[in-house]
């Protein structure tokens, strides 16, 4: 029983920092249709400043975090501008934006790998490798501070979107673009602030994963196909799915990885995708596409 | 003046400008600059040009520049092909280097050797590498993957008091070419050609049952994309194993695991890792994580090797002191290992006046203990195969905060008591 519970405590803890690594990418697809490739490209970029953050001023990077999310919020901001603003009303949008992101994804990498070379680094604050004993169990510090402070932000900005005006707008944008339009939402300002917001939480996220992760300019190849697996899952652009998608897959790779074996863990990510695609392509919480 | 002294001096000035315009020595290699194993490919990027800048420096091989063209292989074998063979057959290279890991060695192998080219391999351990019958392989590392096991058992036997080295050990390793190759040699496994299945040696009972120390778990991770370190780290803990061997694929891996174990509360006796000799290593899991964790290696900083490079002796401690210059940081092994495959090429061109590579094949080959490649990494003769003769690992230890050796002992100064058994993470 004992190893039933560590094992759900692990899994929990990742699942959390997964949910908003997640979490940005839904919200990006969600509200613009743009399948962002270079999501995890850019986790590594605000992993980066909370890095460099606390070796030249010894920041926690915990402390690093907003300040990580708002330097991404702005790249976010100009990335839209340049990249992806005059596009938005091409009727092949979504599917350019997987090419374009894709390319986007590898000019980040270079940049990085131009910036802080491919050297691979991670933060060590003192809770990071860190643990809470409680009897036979033990609770990771670093996990449990990153995917508690994750469900917060998360929360925030469920509720953000949920009761603000500006929350309102982005979701009318999200549901039907045209009639957003039409009701007079500024639906080109809404898609930057919501793409700035999107970013912004792969700083947030990025802050997180620097002391659970180690990272290089690289590392975000490793970790699109298993974002992208906790979306679809979720129901591309449902942040709440999102979250739950992450928990409970990352708790059956934490089964299976200790019963089936280390080897077939990460396999779970794609497994579940594939399960999912086939029974119920929604996802868990999109709603059913309309038939043509 | 005379007419013989307006002749001499004509010729003269005719020798010297065709000197200076002589054709350079074009070498090309692919690395992994991008991608999983950018890491060390970059590392080894400036082991290249390094000893290209200081080769260059003293005016080149017999008399020519060189010229190194790197590419980027972003860590994938089919694009480490393509640039190899383009290397060969548009930028008409005279030589190559090799690139890193037995993963893009193993498929590059066959496209050199294709055009007999000189393959002097800086990372590519794997045996079947060495088994396919190619004859113009050169490794500039110790031995095999396979046979690392060896020196590991080694410490545990001859450093460790008798009876209380680890009885039971727990084995870990990346499902990666490097790190089955070095769990095949210490769990006792055949090895297969994976082309044609032929059995190429069997390494029954293995270095671990050879020692008396029983294997109580053995668990291995995928090859890439692998994010649930603590819950291995926790199986780890749970086994109960008095040694723990983390054979990883990168010393990236090695950073994630040890802070894993450290974050569990694991408290083995004994810690032996295949990666973490690296600066980053330190940096990544702290001091007292790192402190008594055991890893091979091939160099050392402070080892007293005596090399050569253009005909002048060039000591590992010079390689350390124009890394710092150069670089402004402290060279590791991943550094100092493709120094010595550009020191064998050199010297291999220097020895036969030319850059023909099946007379430099001849040469390399034609090396004995006594009439060796002089490199960093100390002196180098190969077998038929190409692997070296008569070498040994460093075993080294991490001891306060510094990479010691601790292994050999009494092969030269410098060699540091072991320390055992490890004080937890």
């Amino acid at each position: 029983m004992t190893d039933i519970i560590q094992i759900l405590i692990l899994g929990l803890a990742l699942g959390g920092v997964i949910a908003l690594m997640g979490s940005g990418l839904a919200l990006v697809f969600g509200v613009m249709r743009i399948v962002n490739l270079a999501h995890p490209s850019l986790i590594i970029a605000g992993a980066y400043i909370a890095y460099w953050g606390a070796k030249l001023t010894g920041i926690d990077p915990i402390v690093m975090l907003p300040v990580a999310a708002a330097i991404m919020a702005g790249i976010g901001v100009l990335m839209y501008r340049l990249v992806f603003e005059r596009e938005a009303r091409n009727a092949k949008y979504s599917e350019m934006t997987v090419l374009l992101t894709f390319a986007l994804a590898m000019i980040v990498e270079g940049v990085l790998g131009g910036l802080f070379t491919n050297t691979q680094r991670v933060t060590s604050p003192g809770y990071a490798t860190d643990a809470f004993f409680l009897g036979d169990l033990f609770i990771p510090k670093g996990q449990l501070y990153a995917g508690l402070i994750s469900l917060v932000i998360i929360g925030a900005l469920s509720l953000f979107l949920k009761y603000s005006r500006l929350g309102y707008a982005i979701r009318a944008t999200t549901q039907n673009r045209e009639a957003a339009e039409l009701l007079g939402v500024n639906v080109n300002l809404i898609s930057v602030l919501a793409f700035a917001i999107g970013i912004g939480l792969a700083g947030a996220a990025g802050s997180l994963v620097s002391f659970v992760f180690s990272f290089f300019p690289a590392k975000h190849w490793e970790w699109i196909a298993m974002l992208m697996s906790v979306v679809v899952l979720g129901g591309m652009g449902s942040i709440l799915g999102t979250v739950v998608a992450a928990l409970l897959l990352s708790v059956i790779a934490a089964f299976v990885g200790t019963w089936v074996g280390a080897t077939w863990s990460t396999m779970t990510f794609f497994l579940a995708l594939f399960v999912i695609l086939l029974i119920r392509p929604q996802g868990l919480f999109g709603e059913k596409p309309e038939m043509a | 003046m005379t007419l013989a002294r307006i002749l001499a001096a004509t010729t003269a000035l005719a020798l010297a400008a065709t000197a200076a315009h002589a054709e350079p020595i074009r070498i090309g290699a692919s690395l992994p600059i991008t991608g999983g194993l950018s890491v060390s490919g970059e590392k080894h990027r400036r082991g290249y040009e390094l000893c290209t800048k200081l080769i260059n420096a003293v005016g080149g091989i017999l008399g020519r520049q060189v010229e190194l063209i790197v590419s980027d292989n972003r860590s994938d074998p089919a694009t480490a092909i393509n640039q190899y063979e383009r290397f060969i057959n548009v930028d008409k290279v005279d030589a190559v280097y090799g690139t890193f890991s037995s993963r893009l060695t193993f498929p590059v192998a066959a496209i050199l050797s294709k055009y007999n080219m000189v393959h002097a391999i800086p990372s590519g351990a794997a045996l079947r590498i060495y088994e396919q019958g190619y004859t113009n392989l050169f490794y500039f590392q110790v031995s095999a993957a396979e046979y690392i096991g060896k020196d590991v058992v080694a410490v545990i036997r001859d450093l460790i008091p008798a009876g209380e080295g680890p009885k039971t050990v727990a084995i870990v390793s990346a499902d990666d070419f490097f790190a089955n190759a070095l769990a095949a040699g210490l769990l006792g496994e055949k090895i297969k050609d994976p082309a044609t299945d032929r059995e190429i040696t069997d390494l029954a009972p293995g270095y671990l049952a050879d020692a008396g120390i029983k294997v109580v778990m053995q668990e291995k991770w995928p090859e890439e994309g692998f994010n649930d370190w603590l819950n291995l780290a926790n199986s780890i803990k749970r086994s109960g194993a008095e040694m723990i061997i983390g054979l990883t694929a990168s010393e990236e891996e090695a950073v994630q695991l040890t802070r894993s174990l450290k974050t569990v509360g694991a408290t083995p006796k004994l810690v032996y890792l295949s990666q973490g000799a690296q600066n980053e290593f330190i940096e990544g899991v702290g001091k007292d994580a790192a402190d008594d964790v055991m890893i091979h290696t091939n160099w050392h900083k402070d080892a007293p090797f005596e090399s050569t490079l253009v005909g002048k002796p060039f000591n590992n401690a010079d390689f350390v002191k124009a890394f710092e210059i150069e670089y402004g940081v402290e060279p590791d092994e991943d550094s100092a290992i493709p120094f010595a495959v550009c020191q064998g090429i050199e010297q291999a061109i220097t020895g036969v006046g030319t850059t023909d590579n099946a007379k430099m094949g001849e040469w390399l080959h034609a090396r004995t203990m006594d009439d060796p490649v002089r490199t960093i990494l100390g002196r180098f003769a190969w077998d038929e195969r190409g692997l070296a003769k008569g070498k040994s690992h460093i075993m080294t230890q991490w001891q306060d905060g510094t990479l010691k050796f601790v292994y050999p002992t009494g092969e030269f100064e410098g060699v540091a008591p072991f320390s055992y058994p490890k004080a937890g993470f």
